[in-house]
């Protein structure tokens, strides 16, 4: 290929530089505002920085110390822990695996049940978290839906979901909202499978497990890969529908990374012990984004 | 080794009838070609002999036996599909060894007929490539390969052509019944083209609107259609279509059978003459080299064109006035409903 001065753009756009230029403003100032905030975090957490108090305006730099207590003190691996489950069961197990099982049974379907289904899963994306979350609360408290029309009628005390069950009723809630996603992503990406390809394996031979597994899973591999990156980042940052479900508790039983963030930085006031916390998130997400975008190289 | 036989065929898509009801009888080893003009049902017939498609009404046998219910891969079949359906994520040995697999079929055996087929077709060097790195005519080739591989009673081809330019068509149409000489197993080929058709078959049935609307040789097909559809339909150049009286013009010492409303006349079997006859003006003159078409509007109102085939020169040039003159022995005659009459001048 021949390396002109303009080989960067398009020849679509190579004849309206000074358009481009406009254009690309908006852009260098969200990516300067990006690297402004990224650096401001990584800055302070090399120090004792503090919301409130003395700390707050002579605050000094501590080394490693920040990231010493990571390790040392009490929270921040169990929150780890618990972030961790909270991602693998609700993202890439429910939403993922939900997510796909409905678009590949949907989409053989027409008429009322489908668009029933469509409808629902578009709702719990839609709504806001407060709501979600009020809606949970109310479902699976001592009085609420669960108990009233399940446990109750089949004779046995009613159960406080929420308080007993916080993290599963945490993670069937995210499921619940954020299917929808995976489910539009997927029905793309089963609308890009051939047809005839499907059909190919079953003139071959294949039942439709074997279908799904050695046709259609590797084919829309990409598609998986694109999915667990985002819904992971999505989730493993997620804050608002556990916050206000049950603050992080009852103890720190659902006290996912976000949280324990926002409590050690604005309950506490430790900006620079906080701003650790957030680099070790970024730290470990994008490792975990390295490895699904591995996933979505093509084969080969 | 199988014949197959359908019996009062239907396909029914909620309220809309699709095929309406299809006779036939295929002989073991039979090259038969379903051809017609697109969303005749030509795909949805041959999807139910697969297996793929439920039949609304009647049966669908193989080698005797009752198959409406079998699901595909127990009716002996192979499929080659028109966009190849190749599997993108596997190497073309792959692709073609993928049904033996899931039938449990031993790995050498599974290697020895992968050989084979990729012998017969010349993919020996691509065996280890993925699909995305072969020419469309190559791909065509494993999708065709991977049918072979199955060991199948019966192949059946949906437009297996229709991607390829019309170079490497030709080309493959010659590879499909060197093939089928060879294999000798009866194959069943759908395609809306009918210079396929003519030469690739040993039969041929057009359908039209889900009916059969003739089943024939080739050429009893080209001289004696039974319906003025087919007639159209089958021959190199579409048939001119004239009325009784241009007809007499044309035909002068020709009396035609009782209630012929339209006759048919190939391009082929009309004569330039020099006075009488139909008479028109050319409008377009497409020159092929061994032969031109003339595209000729009459003088008058009713069916006002017609084409002329020709191989002689000095026909004439745009905008020349010509007249022409019907061969007798190769007229068709067609009633008000379009059924063909039989005319006494005919051979
Ligand atoms: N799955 C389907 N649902 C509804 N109608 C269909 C379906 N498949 C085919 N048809 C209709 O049946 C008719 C015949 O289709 P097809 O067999 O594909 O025609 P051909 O292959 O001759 O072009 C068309 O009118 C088409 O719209
Ligand atoms: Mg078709």
């Amino acid at each position: 290929m021949q390396k002109s001065g303009k080989s960067w753009v398009s020849p679509w756009l190579s004849g309206s530089v000074p358009v481009l230029i406009v254009a690309a403003i908006p852009a260098l100032i969200f990516v300067g505002v990006l690297l402004y905030f990224t650096g401001w975090a990584l800055m302070f957490s090399f120090t004792n920085l503090e919301l409130y108090g003395r700390k707050a305006t002579e605050w000094s730099f501590v080394g490693l110390d920040n990231y010493e207590r990571l390790f040392t003190r009490r929270g921040f691996l169990e929150s780890l822990w618990t972030t961790l489950n909270f991602t693998f069961f609700s993202a890439i197990i429910g939403q993922s695996i939900l997510g796909f099982t409905l678009a590949a049974v949907l989409r053989n379907m027409y008429g009322g049940v489908r668009s029933v289904l469509e409808v629902s899963l578009m709702l719990g994306w839609l709504l806001p978290d407060i709501v979600a979350a009020f809606l949970w609360s109310a479902t699976t408290s001592k009085t609420g839906l669960v108990n009233q029309l399940i446990v109750i009628p089949l004779g046995m005390e009613p159960v406080n979901f929420l308080n007993d069950y916080a993290l599963p009723v945490v993670i069937l809630a995210n499921i619940w909202k954020g299917t929808a996603w995976s489910y539009l992503l997927y029905s793309a990406a089963l609308d890009n499978v051939s047809k005839e390809v499907v059909e190919a394996a079953k003139v071959d031979g294949a039942n439709a497990w074997q279908r799904t597994r050695r046709v259609i899973l590797p084919i829309i591999k990409p598609h998986i890969g694109t999915n667990l990156l985002f819904i992971t980042i999505w989730t493993f940052t997620y804050f608002p529908l556990i916050y206000a479900l049950t603050g992080g508790g009852p103890g720190s039983k659902t006290e996912v990374l976000s949280i324990f963030l926002y409590k050690q930085s604005f309950g506490i006031g430790k900006l620079g012990y906080g701003s650790a916390i957030s680099v070790a998130m970024l730290v470990i997400v994008g490792v975990m984004s390295l490895f699904y975008l591995r996933l979505l190289k093509e084969p080969e | 080794m199988a014949d197959l036989a359908l019996h009062s065929v239907e396909k029914t898509f909620g309220a809309l009838k699709v095929i309406k009801g299809i006779d036939l009888d295929i002989r073991n080893g039979e090259f038969i070609v379903f051809v017609g003009p697109s969303g005749c049902g030509k795909s949805t017939l041959l999807r139910m002999i697969a297996g793929l498609e439920n039949v609304s009404g009647g049966t669908v046998e193989i080698g005797g036996k009752v198959m409406n219910n079998t699901p595909a891969p127990q009716r002996g079949i192979a499929m080659v599909f028109q966009s190849y359906a190749l599997y993108p994520h596997m190497s073309v040995r792959e692709n073609m060894s993928f049904g033996l697999e899931l039938s449990k079929t031993p790995k050498a055996k599974i290697q020895e007929r992968v050989d084979i087929a990729a012998g017969i077709l010349q993919l020996e060097p691509y065996l280890d490539r993925s699909p995305r790195e072969l020419s469309g005519g190559q791909r065509q080739r494993v999708a065709i390969g991977r049918a072979i591989v199955r060991e199948p009673e019966v192949f059946l081809f949906d437009e297996p052509l229709s991607n390829l330019d019309a170079a490497l068509r030709g080309q493959t149409r010659v590879e499909i019944a060197r093939l089928h000489a060879r294999l000798g197993t009866t194959m069943i080929y759908v395609t809306h083209d009918q210079v396929e058709a003519m030469t690739l078959a040993d039969r041929i049935v057009v359908l039209n609107g889900g009916e059969v609307a003739q089943i024939g040789t080739p050429l009893e097909l080209y001289r004696n259609p039974a319906n003025a559809f087919v007639a159209g339909f089958i021959g190199g150049q579409q048939m001119n279509f004239l009325t009784p009286e241009q007809a007499a013009r044309a035909l002068p010492d020709t009396a035609l059978p009782d209630g012929t409303e339209t006759v048919g006349v190939r391009p082929e079997h009309l004569q330039q003459v020099t006075g009488g006859g139909i008479e028109g003006t050319i409008d377009v003159v497409e020159e092929f080299g061994e032969y031109a078409l003339y595209h000729i509007t009459l003088d008058g109102d009713a069916l006002p064109s017609v084409t002329f085939k020709s191989s002689a020169t000095g026909v004439g040039a745009m905008g020349d006035r010509i007249h022409l003159r019907a061969d007798p022995q190769h007229i068709h005659a067609f009633d008000a409903g379009g059924l063909a009459l039989s005319v006494p001048t005919r051979h």
